[in-house]
């Protein structure tokens, strides 16, 4: 096929942007059709409430894979990276509190307080924890092989993840063997034996996945998470201007490298004929012949809304269909007159200052495994949580430009919301949600409740019909053993193409997905380049 | 004088049994040393109230290994498995699922409840073949060691990895979700009726601290899965006299062949000089040496109670310690002078035959487990329980009858109290339970035997009161079985292997362990005895005895000289 064709885009969300970029530089003329007035999909910044922005649905950066930011340069394109340090701030209800720094030794000191066991072993855990992201880091850049017939660079990669595997010596694998199946509430107990340090790790295992501390195999994603960011309680990485500043920057980086990128156009149909794709149609009836189509929406979407699914093959169409994609998170924007105090935090800082910058990082609620584990509880019976764990973050004492003078911005991710409900539905709960979670603050922080201006609650079900994630999911399918790697979206279609030709994925339903790391946009790119050259 | 031994092995339950009595077929002298007063460990039958023989632990049979039951010629020593037909699950709203043997049958029952699950059924159980197909050889080998470049493991980990991809694309795909996901998810893929797959996911827990709904349960399912498509004879079945009868039959032929077998022999440690193996001490205090120590016990009572913690590597005593027993079931065994009637099939009639199980619902299932996470027993428990005495009129007096009820979730730590003070609310509360559905239960009570997790473990030695000795979790099977780096069989201590259900294949009475274990013995045996020639204890004049040592030992053998 000819250098030049036009390759159309299905949603503009930064695996989109990602993947048109490296298209583009690769000769192409990719054009990115969003539904939305604005790109970025998940990661945006919105004005929620007069004079408040924030980065509404996702809050904090993946952080983006190395390679892939310093391709696209996104520095360039006025996006500035924040990093706070502390990263996370985790308290608890008996008025104590851990602090999480980018230096492991800063963190144990802190720990030391509760438990000089624990301090000593936690340089210990991020350093194995370390090793183990290397491999994992490596297999997230990679295509996963064929297993019918593995191509001699499946096989070279499968050797490289080998030999960094050797690497972790046999004590090394058998515990890699050992923890990927296991329930991470088994996992952080193998190292230390503080129940709030142990929540805050494993908070890592389930956030935005439909598991709990004890459901085995949720170790698998926070090693999995451990690749993007080796730091045990992960990232915290924000954007000056919130998310929608990068995803922006992201669209400049992909336009100056010659993409299209159009707003306000939404896909309503995938044109296919005799199995390969010959055109869109755009909600306002526009048709866009195109010689190829990358989907970064959802599998479910791509397949079952976008086109008509008689067209696929039975057996795809089942596997598509038994993708496990029901959300369990739920979003809370609160604008804020004034800082919320967390009387816990003296525990960790001590009396004097530095108040400020110890909330500039993520806040950790959910103080206890039992916590989290009641938390999920809830949502296996169609309830959301009374006392929900909860990912908090106040984007505003690192940019106060997010709301008025004095006034803060405070974002909330809140597990565990089922995206199907069993009393109500989710427009009737949706205050109630809200008030959920400023009651489970206020346990944390006594005077949040006055300080709150106004909220914007986005349900799953909101970001099902807003966001265009089916199930609510903000990952495009559950990240569980049976939906990783080779299984991720289904087996034998985990290469990013799909049984129609000229038809590619690049969303996060694809390997390695989870977060906003751009992998699955930049690993989509490199095959569907291979395949239409 | 000093008794000595080629081989002793700890504990007399099926795996010691079918170990022993192998090692003696390839001539060896073998002693076997049980603590009670009866062999077969969890295998057992007893009459606990006069005139009524309960199998008091384990009580149903499918996976004995059919090599096993031929090359030890159990039937002529006396086994007999009588068929157990279908699971029969009454349901709250007096309706019910009646599962046969008769596969018609089911499908004609399911389609009651849900005619697109009538098909899927028979798609399911299609699919189920094959992928029982590929597992079962792998019940039988030695684990492969993923970490050596070892020809002989590479070979295996290749014939492994060959087979998978001789899979279709389909059954690739169901075995990898068979291998991860829960089994809740995995049948709600399949099926739409709430007490089907409720019912069927129960088998993806059993003996195991996890709900339906947590990865790694849809493996336990398969496993327990296998024992039915071993065509008729072979599932799911009793045997007559009870479950301690097949201990009694492999005891039969152990002795055959040779073996010498003491009950009332409790061991108190294991002799081990320089990291090598060399006899036990009764708690008696009586000492008994051999070249070879087997134990069919749990590594917590191989490696913690019969070992001090010096005599072993610091990683592998952590690995012990790590091991996870978590024991979750308890046994609740009733003598009953009539049968139970329930709501939804009153009278007797074959549902009776066969499992009955209260699995109403997934909720039903999942909430017992929440129970169980916070440290208190199901207040609605998940019971599946059997009337033996109506295929095997033996176990109990004429016109009355033996029920035997598995109770799950009953976790080994409660938050609050001791099981010594809540057995009997415990028995009670799974009383209650059955009356919901057969409230004549209640009046029809002669007597009951209430097992708990502690009981388990003071009276059967079962660690933590866990059935299979040790979770069947994902990180703990096959190369992982019991500890990673450990799962041949072999341990740390020279001349000391294990055999019990804690090595691969796990637990259920399927006796491949002590079978696996005993080749493993002998294949070193042979290895050893070409490396080094000693004469061993004079006062056996078995022909066999060379003293086997692992090659390490056998290095500095030679460097010594």
């Amino acid at each position: 096929m000819p250098i030049g064709q036009r390759v159309a885009f299905i949603g503009g969300g930064h695996n989109a942007l990602i993947a048109a970029f490296y298209l583009a530089k690769g000769g192409f003329e990719p054009v990115v059709l969003e539904r939305r007035e604005i790109v970025g999909g998940g990661a945006i910044t919105e004005e929620f409430h007069p004079g408040y922005r924030g980065s509404t649905l996702a809050h904090t950066l993946g952080p983006l894979r190395p390679d892939v930011a310093r391709d696209l340069r996104v520095e360039k394109f006025n996006c500035e990276i924040l990093l706070p340090d502390p990263r996370v701030f985790a308290p608890a209800l008996n008025g104590e509190s851990l602090l999480f720094y980018d230096d492991h030794a800063k963190t144990a000191a802190g720990i030391a307080r509760l438990s000089a066991k624990d301090a000593s072993k936690y340089t210990e855990f991020a350093a194995s924890l370390e090793k183990i992201s290397n491999v994992f880091a490596q297999l997230s850049t990679i295509t996963p092989p064929s297993i019918n017939k593995p191509s001699p660079e499946d096989l070279w990669n499968l050797l490289k993840t080998g030999r960094g595997v050797r690497g972790l010596g046999k004590h090394g694998i058998f515990d890699l063997l050992r923890w990927g199946p296991m329930a991470v509430a088994d996992f952080v107990a193998e190292f230390f034996e503080t129940e709030l340090l142990r929540a805050v790790i494993a908070a890592r295992g389930i956030f935005g996945t439909a598991l709990g501390p004890w459901s085995a195999g949720s170790t698998a994603v926070l090693l999995l998470r451990a690749a993007a960011d080796a730091n045990p309680v992960g990232s915290a990485a924000f954007c000056r201007g919130g998310l929608g500043t990068f995803t922006h920057a992201l669209a400049e980086s992909a336009k100056q490298a010659g993409a299209e990128i159009r707003t306000n156009a939404e896909v309503v149909h995938i044109r296919i004929k005799n199995g390969a794709v010959t055109g869109l149609v755009l909600a306002d009836g526009d048709e866009i012949p195109v010689e190829a189509i990358v989907s970064s929406v959802d599998p479910k979407r791509t397949f079952f809304q976008l086109m008509d699914p008689s067209q696929l093959d039975p057996t795809f169409a089942l596997r598509i269909r038994n993708i496990r994609a029901n959300g369990s998170v739920a979003k809370v924007n609160f604008a804020l007159n004034d800082l919320p105090t967390f009387p816990s935090l003296s525990a960790a800082v001590g009396a004097d200052g530095f108040r400020q910058a110890a909330l500039s990082g993520r806040i950790h609620v959910g103080p206890e495994i039992d916590y989290l584990e009641r938390a999920f509880d809830a949502s296996k019976y169609g309830e959301f949580s009374g006392a929900p764990y909860l990912d908090l973050t106040i984007p505003t004492l690192l940019d106060p430009t997010l709301a008025p003078p004095g006034k803060h911005v405070l974002s909330a991710y809140v597990q565990f919301a089922p995206y199907k409900l069993k009393n109500g539905n989710w427009d009737t709960r949706r205050k109630d949600l809200g008030e959920t979670v400023i009651k489970t603050i206020a346990a944390y922080a006594p005077d949040f409740r006055e300080l709150v201006e106004a909220w914007q609650v986005i349900t799953p079900q909101d970001l099902e019909t807003e966001y265009g994630l089916t199930g609510g999911h903000i990952f495009h399918g559950e990240l569980a053993l049976d939906q990783l790697f080779t299984m991720r979206p289904v087996l034998d279609w985990a290469r990013y193409k799909t049984p129609i030709r000229g038809l590619f994925l690049c969303g996060s339903g694809t390997h390695p997905g989870n977060g906003l790391t751009g992998a699955s946009g930049a690993n989509a790119a490199r095959e569907i380049i291979r395949e239409l050259r | 004088m000093t008794q000595h031994y080629d081989v002793i092995v700890i504990g007399g339950g099926h795996n010691g049994l079918v170990n022993a009595a192998y090692l003696a077929k390839a001539g060896k002298k073998v002693l076997v040393l049980e603590r009670r007063h009866v062999l077969g460990g969890a295998a057992v039958t007893e009459e606990i109230i006069p005139g009524y023989l309960f199998s008091e632990c384990s009580y149903v049979v499918s996976l004995l290994r059919p090599e096993i039951i031929r090359e030890l010629d159990l039937p002529r020593h006396g086994l007999e498995i009588l068929p157990l037909d279908g699971t029969f699950s009454p349901m709250p709203d007096g309706n019910h699922l009646w599962r046969m043997n008769d596969h018609a049958k089911s499908i004609r029952e399911i389609r009651r409840h849900s005619r697109v699950d009538a098909e899927a059924y028979d798609e399911f159980s299609k699919m189920m073949t094959p992928m029982c197909r590929f597992v079962k050889p792998m019940l039988s080998m030695v684990p492969p060691d993923p970490t050596t470049l070892n020809p002989r493991d590479l070979k295996q980990l290749h014939f492994l990895m060959q087979r998978f991809r001789e899979l279709s694309s389909d059954e690739r795909y169901t075995l990898i979700q068979l291998m991860t996901m829960s089994s809740a998810d995995f049948l709600d893929q399949w099926f739409e009726t709430d007490v089907l797959k409720a019912t069927m996911s129960a088998s993806g827990i059993i003996g195991t601290f996890l709900g339906i709904r947590s990865p790694g349960t849809a493996y336990v399912l398969l496993h327990h899965y296998m024992g039915e498509i071993d065509g008729a004879f072979r599932s799911w079945g009793f045997s007559r006299g009870g479950t301690g009868a097949i201990s009694n039959a492999i005891a039969a032929a152990a002795r055959e062949a040779g073996v010498e077998i003491r009950t009332k022999a409790p061991v108190g440690k294991i002799l081990a000089k320089e990291g090598r193996a060399a006899g036990v001490v009764l708690q008696s205090g009586e000492e008994i040496t051999a070249n070879v120590i087997s134990s069919s016990v749990d590594p917590h009572l191989t490696f913690e109670k019969f070992l001090e913690p010096s005599e072993l590597p610091a990683d592998f005593l952590e690995g012990v310690r790590r091991y996870k027993f978590r024991g979750s079931s308890g046994k609740v065994n009733i003598a009953l002078d009539a049968l139970p009637e329930f709501k939804s099939l009153p009278g007797e009639g074959a549902h009776l035959r066969g499992a009955i199980s209260i699995s109403p619902s997934m909720e039903y299932m999942e909430r017992a487990y929440d129970d169980a996470k916070y440290g208190h027993y199901s207040r609605r428990p998940y019971i599946d329980m059997v009337i033996p005495s109506l295929t095997d009129p033996s176990v109990a007096p004429p016109g009355k009858h033996v029920l035997s009820c598995f109770v799950q979730y009953a976790p080994y730590k409660l938050a609050e109290g001791t099981w010594d003070d809540q057995r009997e609310a415990f028995g009670d509360n799974v009383i209650d339970t059955i009356s919901e559905y057969a409230p004549n239960i209640k009046n029809i009570i002669v007597g009951r035997q209430i097992l708990t997790p502690l009981d388990l473990e003071r009276e059967f030695g079962l660690t933590q009161g866990n059935i299979f000795q040790g979770e069947l979790s994902l990180e703990q099977l096959f190369f992982l079985r019991p500890i990673a780096g450990w799962a041949y069989y072999r341990t740390p201590i020279d001349n000391l292997y294990m055999c019990g259900s804690a090595t691969h294949p796990g637990g259920g009475i399927m006796g491949a362990n002590g079978r696996i274990a005993s080749q493993v013995i002998l294949k070193e045996w042979k290895k050893t005895a070409v490396s080094r020639q000693t004469k061993t204890g004079t006062t056996n004049g078995a022909q066999s005895s060379t003293e086997p040592v692992t090659s390490t030992a056998a290095r500095s053998a030679k460097e010594q000289n």
